[in-house]
């Protein structure tokens, strides 16, 4: 069986040309009208599954996710919130092999809209996922500065702090400062993101930074509990350990269930009241600070020697009336020097009164900061005075820098 | 109706009347035929996009919109469609049978432009059907023969001449073929390479209109994204090429092995008894669905999406492995059975899984080498098309034009020719010239006339005669000095150009009247004889000597150095050197 078209096309080529244009228009409206029906039916197919995968990923079932995104592209290819899904199910599905394939799903989006931020925050996460700093920043900052269909401050500074904690995370703390420095400019004026900006600050060792954004809080919310404990301890940190005490002492009030303060609170305390270096106190009061620094730094010493079973008499005690040899102590030992520092120190105890001997002060001191230090780094932190001392060794070091 | 009513009336029509008249002149057959080409395009991508939907909305009926593994439809689904494929090819549409491409050849060589558009629907219907329900084979090879069928009709129905008849089946190819493929240029090439086998610029510029405008059809409805979204494609240092040179050989083996289980089994399942047809492609389904529901569900259909995973780097090495061997598997068996669909997509599958599975494993055993899995996987497609198609300058450009990047095309050009060179000389016959064969047609094997030597005149020239006469000299001098000379003509030389001839006895005849004081030049006629040079195809002296009896060869770049001359006898004595026996 074989067929052919009727023959009713005349043989003139104009009205050939004319019969084809009709044909073709024909042809034309009819494909766009199935076209447009085949379109309208996968969209709404696609819409379903895309629901579907937003369920599977909210529920980390990231495989089962990409496969129902997989298809709901199908149905509707160039949808760029299906591709964008996709993309973010592929890098968080944690299998290093799909990330190049969600970067080639969002580089597409982002040939297409460059100035799209969620695009942008999206590739900055794939860029993050392969550590690369230099590229993560880059599309952070698009993010920062690109379109957000909505709520664009929050999202900015959203994506600012998440740049933060990358930067961060990988070490570079000197790119996170100043990327703090930029939020803290920007912030909207609620709480919690200053709360936030402060732990960010806090990780960064901005302590004075920190404390900015706690004093931020506490403008607008006095008797807020977190920020006088958070404010307590950014100051204990940085050594201002006057404002730390006023701020612990309000955050132990506020806060009776407060676990750390107290504890800060006695060290900042213990602090204030042994510190030999500070402005408003009498010649005699310092001097007392410095012999009760100087009997405690001996207590310390004898007890981590006791602690790592040094003989402190050995360096004085060469042999016993008996004959016995002493146990034998490595000359080298870091407590024995500091045994002999401290013994060659404390005659000048009694030259302290003397108004000629300015240096003496902190010669002594230097000797029981030695001990401190020396002991906190072979028998461990120390508690109590011995704590205060080191801090306040610490301090003053900071400030000699 | 008044006298001054019906003026008016004839005068409103005779503007248009008058207006086609005068169109009619600027029509000539040329420009009437490039503009059909243009609505060859048209329609052929308008059936394209149809069949493409087509396509989707079986697969979506039979199969669900979600990838399934261990579902009973797997095997259920192709198998039954199975049935229904070989009832309707054996009752309805039996002309549907075998590749479009040699279909279409044979429309250009044998049938005069003729495609049955009975072949069109059940092209549309039979492939839909059959890829829609997951057998192994792509829809390119079907969009190429609804294009080359929808051009036949409209030549057949507008009575074009038949020269350009002939043509029209391979301009609607390249249109189908490049809506199919969204990729104009390659399929502008693989129909000139593949199926017409000849450039001119008339062939070529409706071939390039028609599937251009069949590719802005095409976009227009279903958008202009790639088949594939490329990933970054990298090549730094000329040392990898060996690594592509590699790919290019097991390219070229795997297509060797692909197209030799093809070229085993479909004679021997053709030569099964006539019910066995029925239930061939139902068998090949099956299998092919066991296989799926085995956990490789990535094999059925044209599998572009699993080519575009590949290129992602979504398998391992070892699956993108099996999934070659497993295509090539599937591939065979949906082909062989009978089940009408293409080859097109189901080889750039193979090349696509084998290319990431050999670009894997050396980059294991190399870390240095910087190309990146989707590299090797669209490298590897050009090898499968080079060495399996045998389209060795379609499949580079069809490489690039899918990636967009021609950073690679170095990679792509090392690995298909090595893949090319291995599958030449692995298997005799192309895989299209093979399934001609086994059709019982002599179609013109464009494989071979490509690298046929071609005989020159330079291949019959005798060597410059020992005696050449001038025209300026006078006859009795000239006829002083032939007669020395054995010859029975002789080259004259015109003055200031050209040559003539003339016989030893004409010259004696001219001495005897009396006419020895005349100059040679001025007795004979004043036209020269045509001359041919060196390099001319030996068919051009056909032309000449049988008129002539010495035809002057001379340089092309001094027309009046004379290399040589050819005759009647030398020319043919050439050619029955040269001659092989018709059908070998």
């Amino acid at each position: 069986m074989s067929w052919r078209f009727p023959k009713l096309i005349p043989r003139s080529a104009p009205v050939i040309l004319l019969l084809l244009t009709l044909a073709a228009v024909a042809g034309f409206a009819a494909v766009s009208h199935l076209v447009a029906r085949y379109n309208a039916n996968q969209q709404s197919r696609g819409r379903k599954l895309y629901q579907q995968g937003l369920a599977d990923a909210a529920a980390s079932r990231y495989d089962d996710a990409i496969n129902v995104f997989r298809a709901a592209l199908t149905c509707d290819p160039t949808n760029s919130q299906y591709q964008l899904s996709l993309a973010r199910a592929l890098r968080d599905s944690n299998d290093p092999r799909r990330l190049d394939e969600a970067e080639s799903y969002l580089i597409a989006l982002w040939q297409r809209a460059p100035q799209d931020a969620a695009v942008n925050l999206a590739l900055a996460r794939v860029a993050a996922h392969r550590g690369s700093i230099e590229d993560a920043t880059r599309y952070y900052h698009n993010a920062m500065y690109g379109v957000w269909n909505s709520d664009p401050d929050a999202n900015r500074s959203k994506a600012r702090i998440e740049l933060i904690q990358f930067l961060l995370k990988r070490g570079a703390p000197d790119k996170a400062e100043s990327e703090l420095m930029a939020l803290a400019t920007a912030l909207p004026p609620a709480p919690d993101a200053h709360l936030q900006a402060a732990q960010l600050f806090a990780q960064a060792r901005d302590y004075a930074g920190e404390l900015a954004q706690y004093e931020e809080v506490l403008r607008s919310d006095p008797a807020n509990s977190a920020a006088l404990a958070g404010a307590g301890q950014a100051a204990y940190r940085e050594g201002n350990y006057t404002t730390a005490s006023r701020y612990l002492q309000e955050a132990v009030n506020a806060n009776p269930q407060d676990e750390d303060s107290p504890q800060l609170l006695t060290n900042t305390e213990l602090i204030l009241r042994n510190d030999p270096f500070v402005g408003h106190i009498s010649d005699v009061e310092r001097n007392r600070r410095i012999a009760a620094a100087f009997a405690q730094a001996e207590k310390r010493l004898d007890e981590c020697a006791q602690q790592k079973n040094v003989d402190l008499k050995a360096t004085t005690t060469p042999a016993t009336a008996s004959g016995s040899a002493p146990a034998p102590v490595p000359t080298t030992s870091p407590l024995l020097l500091l045994q002999s520092l401290w013994t060659e120190a404390k005659p000048d105890l009694a030259r302290l009164r003397s108004p000629a001997e300015t240096d003496l002060p902190d010669a002594i001191m230097d000797v029981v900061f030695q001990i401190e230090q020396q002991t906190a780094a072979t028998c461990g932190q120390p508690q109590g005075l011995d704590l205060a001392l080191l801090l306040i060794s610490q301090k003053r070091e900071a400030a000699n820098q | 109706m008044s006298n001054a009513a019906s003026t008016a009336v004839t005068a409103r029509f005779r503007g248009p009347r008058r207006l086609f008249s005068s169109l009619e002149g600027v029509f000539n057959e040329e420009v009437f035929f490039l503009i059909l080409c243009v609505f060859i395009g048209i329609f052929s991508g308008l059936a394209v996009v149809c069949f493409r939907l087509a396509i989707d909305w079986i697969h979506l009926a039979l199969l669900g919109p979600l990838p399934q593994t261990h579902s009973w439809r797997l095997f259920a689904v192709p198998a039954l469609a199975g049935l229904v494929v070989a009832a309707l090819v054996i009752h309805v549409f039996p002309t549907i049978r075998g590749s479009g491409v040699n279909q279409t050849k044979a429309a250009l060589y044998i049938f005069n432009g003729f495609i049955p558009f009975r072949t069109v629907i059940g092209k549309f219907i039979c492939s839909g059907i059959a890829i829609g329900s997951g057998q192994s084979l792509g829809p390119e090879d079907p969009s190429l023969q609804i294009g080359a069928g929808i051009a036949s009709a409209l030549g057949r129905q507008l009575e074009i001449s038949r020269d350009k008849l002939r043509l029209m089946a391979p301009v609607g190819a390249a249109a189908g073929l490049a809506a199919a493929f969204n990729a104009p240029i390659s399929a502008v090439l693989f129909v000139i390479e593949e199926v017409i086998g000849r450039w001119s610029a008339g062939i070529l510029g409706s071939v390039v209109l028609s599937a251009v405008s069949s590719v802005v059809i095409v976009r227009w409805f279903l958008g202009s994204e790639p088949l594939f979204r490329i990933p970054v494609t990298t090549f730094k240092r000329p040392s990898e090429l060996l690594a592509y040179a590699v790919l290019g050989i097991v390219g070229g083996l795997a297509s060797v092995a692909f197209a030799q289980s093809i070229g085993f089994l479909r004679p021997r399942l053709k030569a099964l008894p006539r019910w066995t047809q029925y239930f061939q492609p139902a068998v090949a389904g099956l299998l092919i669905g066991l296989i799926a529901f085995l956990g490789a569900p990535q094999i059925m259909g044209a599998g572009y999406d699993s080519m575009d995973q590949a290129m992602h780097g979504q398998y391992a090495w070892k699956i993108l492995a099996i999934l070659a061997v497993l295509k090539i598997v599937g591939t065979t068996l949906s082909f062989v059975s009978g089940a009408p669909g293409g080859m097109f997509a189901p080889t750039l599958f193979i090349g696509a899984m084998l290319g990431g599975a050999v670009g894997d494993i050396e980059r294991f055993y190399f870390p240095q080498l910087t190309g990146s899995t989707g590299t090797y996987v669209l490298v590897g497609m050009g090898v499968l098309f080079a060495g399996f198609l045998r389209v060795p300058m379609t499949s580079v450009f069809m490489v690039l034009e899918v990636s967009g990047n021609y950073e690679i095309i170095v990679p792509v050009i090392v690995a298909n020719t090595f893949s090319y060179l291995i599958s030449r000389s692995l298997l005799d016959v192309p895989i299209f010239d093979m399934l001609t064969r086994q059709d019982g047609l002599v179609l013109p094997s464009l494989e071979e006339n490509r690298e046929e030597a071609i005989l020159r005149v330079e291949d019959a020239m005798l060597p410059v005669p020992t005696t050449i006469l001038s025209a300026q000299d006078y006859v009795d001098a000239n006829a002083r000095r032939v007669q020395d000379s054995t010859d029975a003509t002789f080259l004259v030389r015109m003055h200031p150009s050209g040559w003539n001839t003339i016989s030893r006895d004409e010259l004696q005849r001219l001495f005897h009247e009396g006419k020895g004081e005349h100059t040679l030049g001025s007795l004979l006629p004043p036209q020269s004889l045509p001359s041919l040079y060196p390099d001319l195809p030996l068919d051009s002296a056909l032309r000449y000597v049988n008129d002539y009896p010495l035809v002057p060869v001379v340089n092309r770049a001094n027309f009046r150095k004379l290399e040589g001359v050819v005759t009647r006898e030398s020319v043919f004595k050439r050619y029955e050197s040269d001659r092989t026996p018709v059908g070998e």
